[in-house]
């Protein structure tokens, strides 16, 4: 099938403004955007930029904006557009590099300001910190988060202010919040209890929705705004 | 250098779909409201005051059968949404079930609503 991609341009030693630039490429149904792009980075345009790494849905460098929503190139296939014009833009929110890629480092600022790793002073027993089944359930969901950014960049609270922390800094508090073997939950909730924290969420739903990995991201979010709430970690 | 991080107007066209809608609906309905209220309030001080024809037709507006068919229609979708909301921020593992909440807003909504404007036209109609 024959493809009309629509690209968002932008290089800054070159344009003072983007623009869109078309392409008509020959794909299979079975095609990843992904593939679409790498298509045109070789034989149209070379000066095409875009992160992509594993380009199997678990490094997270290729998330952009396909048709509107946030979504990775690399997950996206032809047939599910269910259309042959494809508008490829870069995420929402973030400053643009160039083209397709933008500063991560604002996401990574709120992501790393909710203290994502464990926190265990306790001197460490002769072999593990063991877990039940049931306490390793209890954060199963956020431990898939591979920090693409499509849910941050698809919530208009974010949009409305990059200081909100945003669901995915959110999502990497809740599961160590609710990982029995931390000790550090009660000063991440002193965190996110904050006037750019879990408040700011509007229950949307932008970030479940775009989720490349499932993830039930509101969910998170309603779970550590009730433990703010009553104080208690369940 | 960068593009600098400007959403604006982009942040419309993001296609969230259902829940993206109903929250901005949630919004401009809020906001009809107090346009509502806000109307009734400055016709009544304005008619009170100077009895003057601004304010008869502000009445006029606000209190015609089309007017308030959109008004009682985003008054009940924000007490409906907002409950819907309320519900859910209560019990964050009915979050999961979030398509199913608005699903079954709609069809409270739905009759609800259909009942109340078939009143109002039936009393328009009869010229009462």
């Amino acid at each position: 099938m024959q493809v009309k991609l629509k690209i968002f341009r932008y290089n800054p030693e070159v344009d003072k403004k983007p623009h869109y630039d078309k392409y008509e490429v020959e794909a299979d149904p079975t095609d990843r955007v992904l593939d679409l792009l790498e298509y045109v980075k070789g034989n149209f345009d070379g000066t095409l930029s875009f992160r992509r790494s594993c380009a199997h849905g678990i490094c997270g460098s290729d998330a952009m904006r396909i048709n509107g929503r946030n979504r990775l190139a690399c997950k996206m296939l032809v047939k599910e557009l269910g259309t042959d014009k494809i508008l490829v833009e870069p995420i929402l929110g973030l400053p643009v590099i160039k083209d397709l890629i933008v500063d991560m480092e604002p996401f990574f600022a709120n992501y790393r300001s909710v203290l994502p790793y464990l926190i265990n002073d306790e001197p460490p027993p002769k072999k593990e910190r063991l877990q039940s089944i049931e306490e390793r359930e209890r954060f199963d969901d956020t431990t898939k988060c591979i920090l693409c950014a499509c849910c941050t960049t698809s919530c208009p609270s974010y949009w409305a202010n990059e200081q909100y922390v945003g669901p995915a800094a959110i999502v990497a508090a809740h599961r160590f919040i609710f990982d029995s073997r931390d000790r550090a939950g009660a000063e991440r909730l002193r965190i996110l209890n904050d006037q750019f924290g879990v408040y700011r969420c509007h229950t949307i739903f932008n970030c479940t929705e775009a989720c490349p990995r499932e993830i039930q991201v509101t969910k998170a979010i309603g779970e550590v705004k009730r433990a703010i709430a009553t104080g208690k970690i369940e | 250098m960068a593009l600098k991080r400007n959403v604006g107007l982009k942040g419309m066209k993001y296609r969230g779909g259902g829940p993206m809608l109903a929250w901005a609906l949630h919004r401009i309905s809020g906001l009809a409201m107090v346009l509502f209220v806000g109307m009734h309030i400055v016709a009544s001080f304005v008619m009170q005051q100077f009895g003057s024809d601004w304010a008869t037709n502000l009445n006029i507006i606000y209190e015609s059968t089309y007017f308030q068919l959109i008004i009682i229609f985003l008054v009940y979708f924000h007490a409906i949404n907002g409950m819907r909301i309320i519900l859910l921020d209560f019990w964050p593992k009915l979050l999961e079930y979030q398509r199913e909440a608005t699903w079954l807003q709609w069809m409270l909504l739905i009759p609800m609503y259909g009942l109340t404007a078939m009143v109002m036209m039936l009393i328009k109609l009869g010229g009462e």
